[in-house]
């Protein structure tokens, strides 16, 4: 195998064979990531040691027949924060299909583990939480969709629950439950929310997703990476850009791809033009959720010009349908491009005032100030990302820890805020609208030109169009700064054809923030922090 | 009984109820033009009422009597209330109508009934909604008192229908502190009324609701019957802000032509008021919860002052 490697990364496997014993076996090294095959004892010294320099476990998923095993195959994805290689510790589970738990040491493990449960059917010994996550009680028992053994099709529903799902308990004197959903009033999502409160306060918080599980991970299984693609930006409609990226990013990574320049600056472009209305949204949702509406109503028109512009450029308002593994489908013109800074210009423009006017209510700014803190000792336990974590004192983003594609040569300005509260996460949020419109300026005036889809490649990136190309096989990891967050896409291809596909949100890590934000505010402030957190329902239940 | 006072008991609610629901469309109007929006008709409203009178009412298992009976009880009410607000003409005085305790007491049973109604249909957010009412309505109810009683003060009666006749024959209010009262007023209209920044009508979100937590079980006819109730209660309390601010052209005897005008009048009085308070609503968020008493306490306070200048000047 040919391994390269660079600076940082041969740093992070000295750290690694520092911590345990023995030769660990080296599987795979890419520019800025690194499998390693622990045995049991290896990894279970390896974990403690990770968590006390700081890693995150950033993503843990099971793939089955991985290479030339039969069982199935876990794969725990650190990073520290600031530092671009990832380290991936592949782990077997072995014919009894029972591991022990990392939940105690990264609690962002929990719900990774009780994913791989409902999926793969493993067991974590001296897992916390052990209730099922993403097929809830009406799948029948012993149905693991992500095995191998099983193919896609109708199943059976089970007659009624085979078992309860037990909420938190939270007894006292005046102390009562709100449950709320999943179905909500308004264009909503599904997700239940059980709230535990004394009077208004909020005791505690648990919330239940995964009401509308589309098995994305299976459908993947056996497609071509082109057609995956539209399976990648139905993860989510407002991460459609950065999920088909990140799977793009991942496939082109196994099958030494030189994406050509002008392909990834476009690319850039659309992802920037696609935090700017993703982040817009949640700016109006923010005033509109505590009834403010003549502060959202223009920041709802401005997303609504810059799906417009996205239509002009691509064709499509959630900018689909024009990433393909290797490039981009078509080209965007340039007498297209040309009209894009003028409408920055006048986009800003009109952003800034509809900035003042949300800046200039007092009683907005008491609505968000102090409400919904999220400390920033949760950030790395929980592996929040994304402007959570930048409001919260933490200036993680990919973009800048781990640049790819365009980033390499144009950053985007950091904006980081301390107070980890809805005002701090409303700052941060326009400001890297601000930052984004600046970078896609930059991009747009240095803008090369030439081919935008890799015909000249190693590997026949043509054939990645087909069914039947000449069966490249390899696995690999990208990591993308979506609107929300990090998301994390790992792509096993197996002669060509897609064995496994893992898409790991940020929402997914991000939702679990939610429990610790609301602890002591009030029932009425619920949907604005809710919504300064803006989770993806779709992005968490593939 | 005398023929004014028929006359005043036929046309008053008849007028009250048949306009009553237009300003809640103007005010919807108001706020979607803030925004930049078109917003839905004016006559939406009137539809929506038609609309919800002809579907039937859905109850949950667990209510009682008290969910049925209570949209027919507020309305009626209303109806009542609707008799000492003088809105087209003011007649001669009948028994104890117009009185201002009854008047309260009227309000405070509207009140105690949507808050049981809210209860009743064992669901999580009218229980809510009816818990919030009540801990605001502690504080409110003693302002209302207070503002009701500066009103007596100034205009030396019990009964609004004195009160405004004493008032109505000038074009600005009689006293300079009736404008202080009315500050206290238009507070009391924004609270009862649940508008913004102390309720959210507009929104969708349960969690957040006072007044529509309460009503959100409600269905059919039972919902028409509510929501028209809602916007009887608005209309009688923008009159009674009316006719203390804006007295101008409300007639006090029976005449075919001035009881014309002094509807007209009133109608354009309330649009403008309507006005006023859309864009009051669009000016402001969403106050906290446990803030707002402090909103109410400027009720008092307006109110409270003009007790104080009346006594001492």
């Amino acid at each position: 195998m040919d391994i390269k490697m660079n600076k940082d990364t041969m740093e992070l496997l000295s750290i690694i064979s520092g911590i345990v014993e023995g030769e660990p076996e080296l599987l795979n090294a890419r520019e800025n990531e690194i499998y390693l095959r622990l045995s049991e004892t290896g990894f279970e010294d390896a974990t403690p040691a990770l968590a006390e320099r700081k890693f995150s476990l950033i993503g843990l998923f099971c793939a089955e027949a991985f290479e030339k095993k039969s069982g199935f195959t876990l794969f725990y994805v650190f990073k520290q924060a600031g530092r671009a290689p990832v380290l991936v510790l592949v782990r077997e589970a072995g014919k009894e299909k029972k591991v022990t738990s990392v939940a105690g040491t990264f609690p962002s493990a929990s719900w990774f583990e009780r994913e791989i449960r409902d999926g793969f059917g493993l067991e974590f010994a001296g897992a916390l939480d052990t209730r099922r996550l993403f097929l809830h009680e009406c799948y029948p028992e012993g149905f693991h969709p992500l095995q191998k053994a099983f193919k896609n099709g109708p199943i059976r529903w089970a007659e009624a629950p085979s078992t309860e799902y037990r909420f938190r308990q939270v007894k006292g004197e005046g102390v009562y439950q709100i449950p709320v959903g999943p179905v909500h009033a308004g264009i909503i999502e599904p997700g239940h929310f059980r709230f535990s409160v004394i009077g208004e306060p909020i005791f505690s918080l648990e919330i239940r997703l995964f009401y509308k599980h589309r098995g994305i991970e299976k459908l993947a299984e056996g497609k071509s990476p082109s057609k995956c693609v539209a399976l990648a930006e139905a993860v989510s409609g407002d991460e459609s850009m950065a999920n088909a990226t990140g799977f793009c990013m991942a496939v082109e990574q196994v099958c030494g791809i030189n994406v050509p320049e002008r392909a990834e600056s476009l690319r850039a472009i659309m992802l920037e033009l696609e935090r700017i209305y993703s982040l817009l949204g949640d700016l109006a949702g923010m005033a509109v959720d505590v009834g403010f509406a003549l502060v959202a109503s223009p920041f709802f028109i401005l997303r609504e010009e810059v799906f417009r512009q996205n239509e002009k450029l691509t064709g499509s308002r959630f900018l689909r349908g024009i990433n393909t593994p290797g490039g981009l489908k078509k080209d965007i013109p340039d007498s297209l491009l040309k009209g894009l800074p003028a409408f920055l210009k006048k986009f800003s423009r009109a952003f800034e005032s509809a900035f003042d006017r949300a800046m200039s209510s007092s009683s907005l700014i008491d609505r968000f100030a102090t409400t919904g803190i999220i400390k920033k000792e949760l950030v790395s336990p929980l592996n929040l990302t994304g402007p959570i974590a930048r409001a919260s004192g933490c200036p993680a983003d990919t973009r800048l820890d781990r640049p790819y594609g365009a980033y390499k040569e144009f950053a985007p300005e950091p904006s980081v805020r301390k107070r980890g509260d809805v005002f701090s996460r409303f700052e941060v949020k326009t400001n890297e609208i601000r930052a984004s419109v600046n970078l896609i300026l930059r991009l747009a005036e240095k803008l090369p030109q030439g081919p935008i889809f890799a015909e000249s490649t190693g590997y026949a990136g043509q054939n990645l169009r087909e069914a039947n190309n000449p069966g490249a096989t390899g696995y690999s990891l990208a990591l993308v700064e979506a609107p929300r967050g990090q998301n994390l896409h790992w792509v096993y291809l197996k002669n060509g054809l897609v064995d496994r596909y893992k898409v790991r949100t940020a929402s997914f890590c991000n939702w679990q923030a939610i429990e610790h934000a609301v602890l002591g505010n009030i029932v009425p402030d619920f949907p604005v922090i809710n919504k300064s957190l803006n989770l993806s329902y779709a992005g968490t239940d593939l | 009984m005398n023929t004014s006072f028929l006359l005043f008991a036929l046309l008053n609610p008849l007028f009250a109820l048949l306009a009553a629901p237009l300003y809640m469309a103007l005010i919807r109007k108001v706020k979607a033009y803030a925004q930049g929006r078109r917003g839905p008709s004016l006559f939406q409203v009137y539809y929506d009422l038609r609309k919800l009178l002809q579907k039937e009412a859905v109850y949950s298992p667990t209510s009682s009597w008290i969910m049925r009976f209570t949209p027919y009880l507020n309305l009626s009410t209303l109806l009542v209330c609707s008799l000492f607000v003088p809105l087209v003409f003011v007649p001669e005085p009948a028994g104890g109508i117009g009185n201002i305790i009854v008047f309260l007491y009227l309000l405070a049973l509207e009140r105690f009934f949507t808050a049981l109604g809210g209860l009743d249909a064992g669901s999580a957010f009218g229980g809510m909604g009816s818990s919030r009412s009540m801990s605001l309505a502690a504080v409110i109810e003693p302002t209302m008192v207070v503002a009701f009683a500066a009103l007596a003060f100034v205009l030396k009666s019990l009964n609004l229908h004195q009160m405004f006749a004493l008032n109505a024959g000038t074009i600005l209010p009689i006293s300079p502190t009736l404008v202080l009262v009315s500050i206290s007023l238009f507070i009391i209209l924004i609270v009862e009324t649940g508008r913004l920044p102390v309720d959210n009508p507009a929104t969708h979100l349960e969690l957040t609701m006072i007044n529509e937590a309460m009503i959100l079980e409600q269905t059919g006819t039972n919902l028409a019957l509510l929501e028209l109730a809602h916007a009887l209660k608005q209309f009688l309390l923008m009159g009674i802000l009316i006719n203390t601010i804006l007295p101008v052209g409300l007639s006090t005897e029976i005449d075919a032509g001035k009881i014309a005008v002094s509807a007209f009048l009133f109608l354009l009085k309330a649009g403008l008021l309507a006005i006023i308070i859309g864009l009051f609503e669009s000016a402001l968020a969403k106050m906290r919860l446990f803030r707002l008493p402090a909103f109410y306490v400027m009720a008092f306070f307006f109110s409270a002052l003009t007790i104080l200048i009346e006594v001492f000047a």
